[in-house]
């Protein structure tokens, strides 16, 4: 994959892009949900994916890390393909993270194990240091005073901070947003946007599902508006957002601004 | 009346059975029916989560031992295990009833856990597998650290209740022939009734079943309520998915 061909030069380094889709299709049954996405996503850029419900915006997330493995097409994660027979799905996943619009806390464990299953069960990490990460990541997201309450006993913000926590204490390469502040109470979500916006700052590459225009201009190095299972446009974010050309963006845009 | 008292509530037979009843037909009833819980939460574990998969050569096998095992009459299986596998030959146990009378009552409770763990392992919301897979844990070890966990913690009064029913189905073995030490609690009364033709002794081996079954009866009703009214909040993900 590093090997540059002539006709297919690498636009700008010879770095792989963190995330490449090619032709990206899925069925439900004999509904298609996506009809062919080509997205390229470079290394620490921020991308944000808005679009009505249904147009499969949630969907093209989930294809990325094989939650929904797509029908056909290709996904390749710095350079490696997800896709191809045999490779190994689930340590693509464990180098992606993902928060979900529900959170999807473990609700039978206290916020440190939230935290440190994974570490230990798929980084074969001992408990000792294990703890000692998820704590580091848990302080950096203000939630030192919580290690050990459990997920119900925390407010929505809070929790879908410690899912953030959960994901980056992975050292994730890449990380994967649905939706993220949709299901929070209105007051909670301009917290969690915060935690976005550092991590976009520190150079995460980020492909972020969101309703948040205001965010989404701020934050989103590029914006990829999605309608019917496909890319209806996608440019910078702030000339996607205030010009946009096509008309069916155009009333997008009117109806969520 | 005085015969129906004489029958059903002699104290002197009711005296003369309980040592017996109390040392070695409660602690061989015991013995037969938490060794074969035991076994059969194992086994049933194992059956639930075959037949969550999407494998057809997991998930049918498995479909089809629960639909025998719960089908079938109880005394039917013990019978079939306990006589008809040392006639054949296969003595794992040796010659004593005991190891296949375990056997025999936990392959009838692994059926009836099976069903228990599966639904509580059902009821557990799609979105805790997503998470775990998403973090890159495997199907297999996001079933052992976060479903199964959560689907237990919720069927633990049903699976207290099958336990109530080993109890009761250890009775049956009475008919592999028991012997002195290794008698459980039926089988020492039915012997008593066989030679003095009076009942009392069944009465006194009824109250030490009721001495069992009435407690942990009462044990998984105050736990169900617990769980019920005690229960966290019901997690955002369910509400979610009932308002979409």
């Amino acid at each position: 994959m590093t090997v540059a061909t002539e006709t297919d030069a690498p636009v700008h380094t010879s770095t792989p892009a963190a995330i490449e889709l090619r032709g990206i299709h899925k069925s439900f049954e004999h509904r298609e949900v996506l009809t062919g996405v080509d997205l390229t996503v470079a290394p620490q850029e921020v991308v944000c994916l808005i679009g009505p419900s249904g147009s499969g915006k949630s969907t093209l997330l989930k294809c990325i890390n094989l939650l929904q493995p797509p029908t056909s097409g290709s996904i390749l994660i710095n350079g490696e393909e997800l896709t191809a027979p045999g490779a190994d799905a689930n340590l693509a996943r464990s180098r992606v993270g993902m928060v979900f619009q529900h959170f999807n806390l473990f609700p039978h464990v206290d916020v440190l194990a939230n935290v440190t299953v994974a570490l230990r069960t798929v980084k074969r990490i001992p408990k000792a240091e294990a703890e000692r990460i998820a704590r580091q990541q848990l302080e950096r997201l203000g939630l030192s005073a919580h290690v050990h309450s459990r997920p119900a006993d925390l407010s929505g913000g809070q929790q879908q901070r410690v899912a953030i926590a959960r994901a980056l204490a992975m050292d994730p390469q890449v990380m994967l947003f649905d939706e993220a502040t949709s299901a929070l109470d209105p007051e909670l979500v301009k917290g969690v946007l915060n935690v976005m916006r550092e991590l976009a700052e520190s150079g995460m590459t980020m492909v972020v599902v969101t309703h948040e225009i205001g965010f989404a201009r701020e934050v989103a190095d590029r914006v990829v508006f999605m309608d019917g299972g496909r890319i209806a446009e996608e440019g910078p974010a702030r000339e996607v957002l205030t010009a946009p050309r096509t008309d069916r963006l155009k009333e997008f845009l009117s109806q969520v601004l | 009346m005085d015969a129906f008292f004489h029958t059903f509530f002699d104290v002197n037979q009711m005296l003369a059975v309980l040592p017996t009843l109390l040392t070695e037909g409660i602690k061989n009833t015991l013995i037969i029916a938490v060794s074969a819980a035991l076994l059969g939460l194992v086994i049933g574990l194992l059956l639930a989560v075959m037949m969550v998969s999407r494998l057809w050569f997991l998930n049918i096998p498995a479909r089809i031992y629960v639909d025998v095992f719960r089908g079938l009459p109880a005394i039917l299986t013990i019978s079939l295990v306990g006589l008809g596998l040392p006639a054949a030959g296969i003595r794992p146990f040796g010659s004593s009833p005991i190891g296949y009378a375990i056997l025999a009552v936990a392959l009838i409770s692994a059926a009836y856990c099976a069903e228990v763990f599966r639904s509580g392992i059902q009821s557990v919301d799609q979105g805790q597998m997503q998470a775990g897979r998403s973090l890159g844990m495997s199907y297999l070890q996001t079933m052992r650290k976060i479903i199964v966990p959560q689907g237990i913690r919720n069927v633990l009064p049903a699976l207290t209740n099958r336990f109530i029913i080993d109890i009761k189905e250890s009775s049956l073995v009475y008919l592999l022939g028991l012997t002195v030490g290794e008698r459980e609690l039926y089988f020492i009364a039915h012997q008593q009734q066989s030679i003095t033709y009076n009942s009392s002794a069944l009465v006194a081996a009824g109250l030490c079943y009721l001495l069992m079954t009435v407690p942990l009866t009462y044990l998984v009703n105050w736990w169900d309520r617990r769980l019920r009214s005690g229960r966290r909040r019901p997690s955002a993900a369910r509400i979610g998915l009932m308002e979409g």
